[in-house]
């Protein structure tokens, strides 16, 4: 993939756990344009590994000279979003990928209905620079855990006007799904994007409440699982490479200097799907991408955040 | 026909079956579609609130007008007219919200009709329940004039708009509900098979 050389003109914090980054082509050219809730992909280096991490950008898609992208510093995680807030300073250089859409919105919708849990807020902003250049009817509700964390909540108020609603946990405003599906017109798509809990459970609601799977649209942040080490063999290539316990099986073929697809790095996509021709062991999935069926019938890895427990494992690759 | 040809253009249609999570379900048929309607009822009266729109414009769709309302126990909208029928879905249209499943049973012609009526409303033709039943007549659009040519049950048809004979393709246009029409004597004029009666 061909990689963007970038780097960082500013570096806002925008509440205790989140900042805000600006990017500008290091050679000071155009950037490519992008569509409303696309997403880069930001490699890091991180003691000599490299890291890529997946964030949304936020910025209206009218601009093509930079592009800005929220992270928020999640202590617990291997050290992406650490490394952004600890490391990045005005003038650092990264490497991103040119921009991809997976949450796009459908332009045949008759009103879009936006849900954002926390940091799940980032594509929306772009979301709605389209929206709002379009007309497109829609509405947006926004919730978060406390009044300081409600990130962007006042740039949100001048894009959105009376279409952005707020719940802020702490204070016993919580968001009812069931509301906010019953009585949408004909026509409606719904767009989440936040906490895993948060996706699944409004996915499943709409479900219930009839609402097809094609108007419904959910982006989660998953990072990929930590677990056991063992050993991918790799059956066109002839190598073998260690998937150490706190790498994900694409990290690790990466750092091996190979050139395995990605795209969204969330087990989403599909894109980086291997063909698992043998495991001694048992495959564990966590990508949203694989039917059940596909899952338990144990040829196909999304190795982006899906491992398995065995000594070894081999894939068409 | 060529062995294992097929098209993704052309709708596969299936048998009406209830989707359970629905919160209302609305019910379109014409003409044999009744036949489907009575079977879905077979299977049972769903709990949440239900619309029958029913297009009986012969003795036997009547027949089954009256025994789709004998067993609903329910106010059914019967018209004698597609137009009729198609203006008193889109009257229905306006309390429906999402969470409302749509099923239409009649000819090719007749679903595809009521599928533009709920698209202009925002629904998806792959979210809408089929049942083809009746005439396999199709609907069959020349690509030379323009003209939409009904009920067409051979092979090979001539176009009521500008006379050529057209053969009749596997392509299927969901926007115009129509199978797209080629002039079979292009290459060597005067030169035309017979036709078939395939589509009966
Ligand atoms: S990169 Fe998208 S599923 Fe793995």
């Amino acid at each position: 993939m061909s990689l963007l050389n970038v780097k960082v003109t500013a570096v806002e914090q925008i509440t205790e756990q989140v900042k805000q980054f600006t990017f500008e082509l290091e050679d000071g050219g155009k950037l490519p344009y992008f569509s409303g809730g696309s997403h880069v992909v930001v490699a890091m280096d991180i003691d000599g590994r490299i890291h890529r991490n997946a964030y949304s950008l936020m910025g209206p898609t009218s601009d093509n000279e930079r592009y800005t992208i929220a992270v928020r510093k999640q202590e617990q995680s291997r050290g992406g979003s650490v490394f952004m807030h600890e490391q990045v300073k005005p003038g650092t250089r990264l490497q991103i990928t040119p921009p991809t859409n997976l949450f796009a919105i459908n332009k045949l919708a008759k009103k879009h209905i936006l849900v954002a849990g926390g940091i799940g807020i980032t594509p929306f902003m772009s979301q709605i620079s389209d929206l709002n250049r379009l007309g497109y009817p829609y509405e947006l509700h926004y919730a978060y855990r406390s009044a300081d964390q409600a990130a962007f909540r006042d740039q949100l108020e001048k894009l959105c006007g009376d279409k952005v609603h707020f719940y802020v946990d702490d204070e016993g405003r919580r968001m009812n799904f069931t509301e906010l599906l019953i009585q949408q017109p004909l026509g409606s798509h719904i767009y989440v994007c936040g906490p895993n809990t948060m996706v699944n459970s409004l996915v499943l609601m709409a479900k219930q409440m009839g609402w097809p799977d094609n108007a419904v649209h959910s982006e989660k942040f998953l990072a990929p699982a930590t677990g056991e080490p063992f050993v991918v063999s790799l059956s066109l290539s002839e190598t073998e490479v260690m998937v150490p316990g706190e790498m994900s099986m694409l990290e690790a073929l990466e750092e091996a200097g190979i050139d395995a697809p990605y795209l969204c790095r969330g087990g989403a996509c599909g894109r980086c799907e291997l063909e698992v021709v043998d495991c001694d062991g048992e495959l564990i999935h966590h990508d949203v991408y694989l039917s059940d069926a596909e899952k338990i019938s144990a040829n196909k890895i999304m190795p982006c955040v899906s491992r398995a427990n065995c000594s070894r494992m081999v894939v068409n690759l | 026909m060529e062995k294992g040809y097929s098209i993704k253009s052309k709708p596969i249609y299936g048998t009406l079956v209830w989707q359970d999570h629905a919160m209302h379900h609305v019910v379109i048929a014409e003409g044999e579609g009744g036949k489907a309607l009575l079977k879905l009822f077979q299977q049972k009266l769903p709990r949440e609130p239900l619309s029958v729109l029913y297009l009986a414009a012969d003795p036997q769709a009547e027949k089954y007008a009256t025994t789709v309302q004998k067993i609903i126990n329910e106010p059914v909208t019967i018209k004698d007219s597609q137009a009729e029928l198609l203006n008193a879905l889109k009257a229905t249209l306006d309390s429906c919200y999402m969470g409302t499943q749509f099923y239409v049973a009649g000819t090719e012609g007749f679903i595809w009709k009521v599928a533009a009526v709920l698209r202009d409303a925002g629904v998806d033709d792959k979210n809408v329940f089929k049942e083809l039943c009746g005439s396999l007549g199709r609907r069959l659009y020349c690509v030379h004039c323009k003209t939409t040519n009904e009920n067409v049950h051979h092979n090979i048809h001539v176009c009521t708009g500008c006379g050529r004979h057209l053969i009749v393709r596997e392509h299927f246009s969901r926007l115009m509900g129509a199978y797209m029409g080629f002039m079979i004597d292009a290459e060597v004029p005067g030169e035309i098979p017979a036709a078939e009666e395939i589509y009966p």
